[in-house]
């Protein structure tokens, strides 16, 4: 690292984005996942449950498919689980970072400056529960954008006003 | 006609041909294999209805082709600094395109266009859909004039037009500083891009298969000959035979594909910009601004190193949408061929200096697992058990062998070529295996920065690197995680407190 150092910048000094303390998601957002997840696999229930009634086949050994559907819906439980303890936002003076991940652990880090546009979304079931879900655009295309799902509405609006608020600060020498 | 781009003004007249044409051309395309079946089984009468039925098509294309032209307008608003265009016969519609997010103006001569002598000019956004922007016949003097003012924007033009127009125009105050002759266009020909052509061979066969076969489906006698033609054709003289004339077509097509593309290539500079021409049937004219390139690509193959040429690419914004191959295309630029020095001067163009050679960063060699896994020991298992099960694949057991002993080293040779080399101002990413290419990044061309870990190397202390850019992303895997650590901080600061824009 030392091929960088110049005068004035000492790297060990500048700000090191892996010790920012994050902000996890909402607890009342695990409920919103807990219900997506039961709504998916109950969808899937049904489709088995009328397979067994009607098909021979598949009622000859209801045991083993039963079990198989036990075995998938646990696993997405602890899919489910997984992802929601992974995750966690932070906005820094000059950036926001978001980390999430199932198996790898992601942190994606968007300047405020590179920001296009910041969208808020509320989906029907985390109105319920007073979530939103905050996503940040910039021009590198949706592998580099930020989506913070689960925070508490208010919370939101105050991080996409300020966001909002950034963004013209930063565009106005242009236009001038 | 004026130059004075402020009043709302129309297309060339031959315009209305034009576009009649292109419906006409649309339309015959869409419709060419049914109509070519009617025409074979239809009696006279029919026929004649055919032909008329067509004439009748031509001629609503070219009053469509009028009413198009008459309510197609443009103008340049020099107060908000927008181009604007209104178009529409049935609903209207109004373009308006800030100057400041122009990316690159194409002027283009088709075919047809070409006999008329008008141009088309397209006009590159990030983002916009470049199809929406295009103005598809004006005259060269008009299309070189508005170039101008739509790339130069504020600047005072003088208006000044030069009296001869030609293919390039404006020759005399530019000299190309690059221009490739026919001899280095035969050499690009013979060692580059031997991928696309191969696909569009496999394009080019398929439909030709797929055409012979309906042909033969509407004359009600396809017993699959062409099957049949296939199957009895193939020994290992013949195959080996078909191999030779297959590289031999495919080398052909290479020539020939670089001289329609390529022919002429010139690029020189103008004002601030790079003025790009090239084009054998068709002539394409690009001018863009070095501040909107976002990648600098040069690779490298083999025979490239032995005669001192590269490949360039330069990309551009794509605004992250899925986009076409064309698309691809279009934004990103091509320098088929140029020498060392010539690679250097468009550098310097556009990255403003040379990039200083930096801190080198190799990946772990665990790079190698999944490659490993994916391509070498899978397909053996696999191979393994139908060896076992069925005899008919026994024979081709040396093939196997060479396969694995091929991948290994192309796997190998990926790992070694795979590395990025950081300077203060500049991110250079190597990868590749039989073409070596360079991505170059300026730090404050970065959108956004991702880091990934896998749990089971927290230990070791390895991870990836993706830099987000408008023009696409670059990865770097396996790498010493502390270390990526240390640079995407540093690169995050270059990026906020830096003042350049990265367009």
């Amino acid at each position: 690292m030392q091929n960088f150092t110049n005068e004035t910048i000492d790297l060990n000094a500048l700000p090191k984005f892996e010790e920012t303390p994050l902000t996890h998601p909402h607890q009342k957002y695990w409920n919103v996942m807990l219900i997506n997840l039961v709504l998916f696999l109950a969808f899937i229930g049904i489709g088995l449950s009328l397979l067994i009634v009607f098909k021979q086949e598949v009622q000859k050994n209801w045991m083993l498919w039963a079990g198989l559907f036990i075995g998938f819906a646990a696993f997405l439980f602890l899919l489910y689980r997984a992802s929601f303890k992974r995750r966690g936002f932070a906005l820094r003076e000059k950036d926001v970072l978001y980390k999430s991940g199932i198996i790898a652990e992601t942190t994606t880090i968007v300047p405020l400056n590179r920001i296009q546009h910041v969208a808020l979304n509320e989906g029907f079931l985390s109105r319920m529960f007073h979530l939103g879900t905050l996503q940040i655009y910039t021009a590198g295309g949706s592998t580099g954008e930020i989506r913070i799902a689960g925070v508490p509405i208010e919370q939101a609006k105050a991080i996409k006003e300020a966001l909002v608020q950034r963004l013209v600060i930063n565009s106005k020498p242009e236009t001038t | 006609m004026s130059l004075d781009f402020s009043q709302p003004q129309r297309q060339s007249t031959a315009g209305i041909l034009i576009s009649g044409a292109y419906t006409v051309q649309q339309f015959v395309r869409a419709m060419f294999i049914p109509l070519a079946i009617f025409l074979i089984k239809s009696n006279k009468a029919a026929l004649l209805y055919t032909v008329l039925g067509l004439v009748g098509v031509l001629i609503i294309s070219l009053i469509y082709g009028y009413f198009y032209y008459r309510k197609f307008t443009f103008y340049l608003d020099p107060l908000k600094r927008e181009f604007v265009i209104d178009k529409g016969v049935f609903g209207r519609k109004q373009l308006s395109i800030p100057m400041e997010k122009i990316q690159q103006v194409n002027i283009n001569q088709g075919f047809l266009q070409k006999l008329i002598g008008v141009y088309s000019l397209q006009i590159d956004t990030a983002g916009s859909d470049s199809k929406e922007v295009n103005i598809s016949a004006i005259s060269g003097e008009i299309a070189f004039a508005l170039k101008e003012h739509l790339l130069n924007g504020d600047r005072e033009i003088d208006t000044a037009i030069p009296g001869e127009l030609t293919n390039q125009p404006t020759a005399a105050k530019e000299t190309p500083f690059i221009k490739i002759g026919v001899s280095t266009l035969l050499k690009i020909g013979l060692t580059s891009n031997y991928g696309q052509s191969m696909v569009l061979l496999l394009g080019f066969g398929y439909a030709v298969f797929h055409n012979i076969k309906e042909v033969l489906r509407a004359f009600d006698n396809d017993n699959g000959q062409v099957e049949q033609f296939f199957k009895s054709g193939v020994t290992i003289i013949s195959i080996s035979v078909l191999l030779m004339v297959l590289v031999l077509v495919l080398l052909i097509t290479n020539v020939i594909r670089t001289f329609v593309k390529y022919f002429d290539f010139q690029i020189s500079k103008h004002h601030q910009s790079l003025l790009i021409s090239s084009g054998l049937l068709a002539k394409k004219n690009t001018l863009l601004h070095p501040d909107k390139v976002q990648i600098t690509q040069f690779s490298q193959n083999y025979f490239q190193k032995k005669i001192g040429l590269f490949n360039m690419a330069l990309k551009q914004a794509h605004a992250g949408k899925e986009q076409t191959e064309k698309e691809v295309r279009s934004n990103n630029l091509e320098v088929p061929g140029c020498s060392a020095i010539e690679k250097d001067e468009i550098m310097r163009m556009i990255l403003s200096k040379l990039p200083t050679e930096g801190a080198t960063y190799r990946p772990n060699f665990r790079y190698l697992n999944l490659p490993i896994l994916f391509w070498l020991i899978l397909p053996s298992i696999i191979y393994g058990a139908v060896y076992y099960f069925d005899s008919a694949v026994r024979p081709f057991f040396p093939v196997a062998i060479a396969y694995i002993f091929i991948a290994m080293l192309m796997i190998y040779i990926s790992y070694t070529k795979h590395r990025i080399i950081v300077s203060e101002d500049f991110i250079i990413k190597q990868s590749g295996i039989w073409d070596i290419s360079k991505e170059i990044v300026q730090p404050h061309k970065i959108q956004s920065i991702s880091t990934s870990q896998f749990p089971w190397h927290r230990s070791l202390d390895i991870g990836h690197l993706t830099i987000h850019t408008a023009a696409g992303n670059i990865s770097f895997s396996y790498g010493n995680f502390t270390e990526i650590k240390n640079l995407v901080n540093w690169w995050l600061y270059q990026v906020e407190c830096g003042e350049k824009d990265w367009m």
